[in-house]
């Protein structure tokens, strides 16, 4: 039971209070780039979830029991570097192939998962915090969920702001960004929540 | 639980590396060669062509206009 729960506070510290995004700065450029078409976005968000769980998942035995073992743990980063990249493009193939209709929503965003340091930078933060597999599991699930949320969030506020009367020199991208450091700050408070 | 020694596991880590890179190629390159599916041919807002479109109801219709 304790573990079940210091499981789903990990997910939630990890979503909520340590967000991918907002706290710790990884995904910026899909962030800023999708985040503004909420289909798009939701879109982006669970593909990037499925890609950084699969990937946790993928990486961990990888990283303990044979790049450890071998003496070749610095090597992590060009392993990880190639899961992800191979995931991605199997993915890919899978969805360009057999589901049109997610290709449709997806195709031009499946490059971008590759390049997204969320996912890289969640599994590298796994091995070196030397996170147990269930810690890992939950950092893992707990980014995605907070990413998902974020980029959804961030989405749905640009588009109300595209038809509200924003000063010239904010329109686009500055006003995204001045947004985007209020959610920081709203997520700050969350804080909170681990006392 | 196998106990192998250091070269055992060198060798395994070396090929699973080499593995990885193998399904990296073989998969794009099957992705390139798979035909995109039909209705998806255009997922990017292409200036040439939806120059004439008047469908109002297209997501791409406002990055256009913005861009006349």
């Amino acid at each position: 039971m304790n573990i079940l729960v210091s499981f789903l506070l990990a997910i939630l510290s990890y979503s909520l209070i340590n967000n991918v995004v907002l706290v710790r700065f990884y995904g910026i450029c899909s962030f800023v780039g999708v985040g503004n078409k909420i289909k798009s976005a939701f879109f982006m968000g669970l593909a990037v979830s499925f890609v950084i769980i699969l990937a946790t998942l993928i990486c961990y035995p990888i990283y303990y029991y044979v790049l450890v073992p071998a003496g070749i743990g610095f090597l992590d980063t060009l392993t990880y570097i190639l899961v992800i990249a191979s995931l991605v493009q199997v993915v890919g193939l899978f969805i360009k192939k057999y589901s049109p209709s997610l290709y449709r929503s997806l195709g031009i965003y499946l490059p971008l998962i590759t390049t997204n340091c969320a996912v890289l930078g969640v599994v590298s933060e796994n091995t070196a915090s030397n996170l147990d597999f269930l810690s890992s599991l939950a950092n893992g699930i707990g980014t995605s969920l907070g990413f998902l949320i974020v980029i959804t969030l961030f989405a749905a506020i640009r588009v109300r702001l595209e038809s509200a009367s924003t000063p010239k020199a904010f329109k686009g991208i500055p006003i995204a960004l001045i947004v985007a450091s209020i959610m920081a700050m709203a997520f700050m408070g969350l804080g909170g929540l681990g006392n | 639980m196998i106990y192998l020694s250091q070269g055992g596991y060198l060798a395994i880590g070396v090929s699973l590396i080499a593995i990885f890179a193998i399904i990296f190629v073989v998969s794009f390159v099957l992705y390139k060669k798979t035909p995109v599916p039909k209705g998806c041919e255009d997922l990017l807002a292409n200036k040439a062509k939806c120059e004439g479109c008047s469908k109002a109801d297209c997501p791409y219709e406002k990055s256009i206009t913005k861009e006349k």
